[in-house]
């Protein structure tokens, strides 16, 4: 059974259909990349998985429940989380402290708790979990430092680091590779892979080619809205379609 | 570590020393002016942890009124001694806060910052319009403050400390609380509300829990006010009294937990020395808080980073925007 | 009938006041996205100047309003340059300005003016409009409501059918792209002041003779030019305009029945309904995600 199913799943704004109609399963322990030019809508269609909007039309089925319209942080605690395109991070806190947000679902405190300090236990496996994720992710020598001290390789980690720490079983990577040197793409392949084999599926959107088609096990292509083709590296890059989108695109 | 600790006893040690001590060495007039300084400790630094969220709400100095006038309905009609009637003002605040947060908090920034000035416009036009039970313009009175083991806390250095321990208790809690995961979470609700969202914050409760928190402890200083002061009107907490809430939070600056109460601390000071100018007290007020903005937008908590910086040892402190666009 | 009629037409006259102040407010916002808090206080120290110059000096009161006008003008692109210009990445930085302004010119007014009680202008223009026997309209109102219907066509005439009305509505609908083609935010924002000054010192001078004159009147102007703006649709002058009207006509109906502050209260009440139910107001347009 696929882990997450879209169906005819349709997004318009005013006027403008940005998602007509697409419909593609993804399955449980792959990566899975979701490409197309610009502006095709694949960062809209991650915008209506995790919940940021809802579909026009259509549904989208998160092992075996429907969870299109429901709010960004229920469809987290469901176990899909997202990382964003930019470096989003709180740059003024130390890595630590950001990876310890990221903490929220699994080790959720009360007020009372908090003021009278009766959620040590917790706390305590919550920093043990972040400094697992760091250390797994080779950011634990840096956890005292600030966000915005980091290079960028470094915060790309890190932002996945946060979203690792609240325990996803899938996870919506958004351009994690954009305005990397080949050096750090190749780091950050390496561990895409890692979280990809400590069992998370993960669905990523990407421009970077060489890691598109180095890491994906399948590829869904959109454009303008419309889903072009599906396949495997080699099916895609051989799709006579796929390829008159991209060079058009580049006109 | 310690030495620092040992440190911070002593330094807390000669705090409770000098909060002790300060009353006795006051007029009487100056006395009064120490509690109300006290109370409004309570009020900034329970202001500060709704905009720890990021919005800055215009409905906190009604809110202790809301505190304020519960305490007095509460003493006058059924004889509620203080300690019934301090903390079911916070209560009654936070319940007020509770059922508000429906409306307002489906706004955010400019509008929530309108809403909650409307909402609480309506609350305070409500004291004025319904004479029968709120006293209308003219408010209430006949307030007193407990007597406890015979001491009369009339007076004013037993009430001074009476308040004391009162708002330092509220602050131990405050604090505890801004430095929590909780306060963690509320920090990241303000900065980067869609990446709490993505790792499972519901930003709404979070924006909701500040608030009402922040509306509990402002209603226990309506209460705290109102059993010394005695008497309580709808203008006590005006846009006016909002404004000075606003002016004691940005220009101490809102970006570290004492730098309200530094801020309410020296401006009240300031304000005495400035007596005898009641006529452009206002004005003056108003262009400190102009030239706080333009000029010192960490305020005057940020003066020793600022220092350092300029002699070049550390860095400056960034500047964030008070909102983001 | 003959009182609803009554009511029908104070209403106008009060919704004009209301539009003139609301669309200043509206204009400001829209193009520089910052809330002036003084706003009602720009009404207020409209309202001194007629007093001051025309009740107290003897100047006339044509010549009045404009020193009135003027005046708040000038205020305002005072309060553009130095106040809103340099804040104008943190709007919540420009809105506390504005409420430093706010003091100053109160304790402005209270200066000139005196504590003591509220300052009257004896009406300028005497005698009433006898309409079919029982609709009575002393004249001082119909000059009020000509004036503000004037000026309010003169500013739609400006936004609508001039380049330069144009490029403001521009920068209100999007700031950035507005730049981008080559429009002078700085200058365009400081006509907006400008015109939304002009219009609040307008409102000020024509209220004058029908009002009580004190420093702290510009507190109902602020809170009834919030709840216009807000029920028109923030950024929709058509709608403040509307809305303006709207509420008077509810305002001195509910004044007549319950009293100014029930009738306050409602509207305040209006405005969150309003806000949670239609953030965009009555003509607001959504704005794109």
């Amino acid at each position: 059974m696929p882990v997450l199913e879209i169906k005819n799943v349709t997004k318009q704004f005013g006027g403008l259909t940005a998602l007509n109609d697409i419909s593609f399963n993804i399955e449980e322990g792959e990566i899975r990349g979701l490409i197309g030019p610009n502006g095709a809508g694949k960062s809209t269609m991650f915008k209506n998985i995790a919940g940021f909007y809802a579909p026009t039309k259509g549904s989208i089925v998160y092992q075996g429940k429907q969870i299109e319209g429901k709010k960004p942080h229920t469809i987290s605690e469901l176990g899909i989380v997202r990382t964003f395109q930019e470096t989003t991070l709180f740059q003024e806190l130390t890595v630590f402290e950001n990876a310890l947000v990221g903490c929220h679902i699994n080790a959720r405190t009360d007020l009372f708790s908090a003021i009278f300090g009766l959620d040590r236990k917790k706390q305590k496996a919550a920093e043990e979990k972040v400094m697992e994720v760091l250390d797994f992710m080779g950011l634990s020598d840096r956890k005292n430092q600030l966000a915005s001290e980091l290079p960028l390789g470094s915060q790309r980690a890190l932002a996945i680091s946060v979203a690792l720490v609240s325990e996803p079983k899938l996870m919506l990577m958004d351009e994690p590779f954009a305005g990397m040197n080949p050096e750090e793409t190749n780091h950050m392949m390496d561990l895409t892979r890692k979280v990809r084999e400590s069992g998370i599926t993960i669905v990523l959107v990407e421009h970077d080619m060489k890691a598109v088609m180095g890491l994906c096990h399948y590829l869904t292509v959109l454009n303008f809205g419309q889903l072009l083709a599906e396949g495997t590296p080699e099916e895609i890059r051989n799709n006579d379609k796929v390829i008159e989108a991209y060079l058009g695109g580049a006109n | 570590m310690m030495n620092s600790l040992v440190k911070k006893i002593m330094f807390g040690a000669g705090l409770l020393l000098v909060l002790i001590a300060v009353p006795h060495f006051l007029k009487f007039h100056h006395q009064d002016l120490l509690i109300f300084l006290t109370i409004n400790v309570l009020v900034v630094a329970s202001y500060r942890i709704v905009t720890l969220t990021g919005e800055w709400s215009l409905i906190h100095a009604v809110m202790m009124g809301v505190g304020g006038y519960t305490a007095t309905l509460l003493f006058k009609n059924y004889e509620l001694g203080m300690w019934f009637t301090l903390p079911l003002a916070g209560g009654v605040s936070a319940l007020i806060a509770a059922i508000l947060c429906f409306p307002l908090f489906r706004m955010t920034q400019f509008y929530f910052l309108i809403g909650s000035f409307a909402a609480g416009e309506a609350i305070r036009l409500t004291w004025i319009q319904y004479v029968n039970p709120f006293g209308g313009t003219g408010g209430l009175s006949g307030v007193e403050p407990p007597i406890i083991g015979g001491i009369d806390f009339l007076d004013a250095i037993p009430y001074y400390y009476l308040t004391l321990v009162v708002v330092s208790i509220c602050l131990f809690i405050l604090y505890r609380i801004e430095n929590s995961r909780i306060g963690l979470t509320l920090h990241a609700v303000h900065w980067k509300a869609a990446l709490a969202e993505s790792v499972g914050v519901d930003t709404w409760r979070y924006r909701a829990l500040a608030f009402i928190v922040g509306s509990f402890f402002v209603g226990v200083a309506g209460g705290l006010k109102v059993h010394y002061l005695g008497t309580i009107t709808p203008n006590q907490f005006g846009v006016g009294y909002m404004v000075f809430i606003l002016i004691w939070v940005i220009v101490g600056g809102y970006n570290k937990f004492y730098g309200p109460v530094i801020g309410v601390i020296v401006l009240t000071m300031f304000d005495e020395s400035i007596r005898g100018f009641d006529e452009i007290r206002p004005a003056i007020y108003g262009a400190m808080l102009i030239v706080s903005i333009l000029f010192l937008p960490l305020g005057l908590e940020s003066i020793p980073a600022k220092l350092k910086a300029w002699f070049g040892v550390g860095s400056a402190p960034d500047e964030p925007p008070l909102t983001d666009k | 009938m003959e009182l609803i009629l009554q009511f029908i037409i104070n209403g106008l006259i009060q919704g004009g006041f209301f539009a003139l102040f609301a669309v200043g407010l509206v204009l400001i916002f829209g193009v520089m996205s910052v809330v002036n808090f003084a706003h009602g206080e720009l009404v207020m120290i409209g309202a001194y100047t007629i007093w001051l110059l025309h009740a107290q000096n003897g100047f006339g009161f044509i010549p009045a309003i404009f020193v009135a006008v003027m005046l708040v003008t000038i205020i305002g692109l005072l309060m553009e340059r130095f106040l809103f210009r340099p804040t104008r990445d943190d709007p919540l930085a420009g809105l506390i300005c504005s409420i430093g302004v706010l003091f100053i010119l109160q304790v402005v007014a209270t200066l000139v003016g005196g504590d003591g009680p509220s300052k009257q202008v004896p009406p300028p223009f005497h005698g009433t409009l006898v309409l079919f026997d029982f609709l009575r309209i002393p004249y001082q109102r119909i000059f009020s409501l000509v004036v503000s219907v004037g000026a309010l066509s003169l500013l739609w005439y400006f936004l609508t059918r001039t380049k330069l009305g144009w490029a403001l509505r521009a920068v209100a609908l999007d700031r950035e792209a507005a730049a981008l083609q080559g429009i002078n935010i700085n200058r365009i924002s400081m006509i907006a002041i400008g015109v939304g000054g002009a219009l609040a010192g307008l409102a000020g001078a024509l209220m004058a003779p029908l009002t009580n004159i004190n420093p702290h009147m510009g507190h109902n102007v602020i809170i009834t030019a919030f709840i216009v703006t807000i029920v028109g649709g923030v950024g929709s002058l058509s709608g403040a305009v509307l809305a303006a009207v709207l509420y008077a006509l509810f305002h001195t109906f509910v004044t007549v029945y319950f009293g100014g502050t029930v009738a306050t209260i409602c509207g305040l009440i209006l405005m969150v309904v309003v806000l949670i139910v239609k953030p965009t107001g009555i003509m607001g347009v959504r704005v794109s995600e």
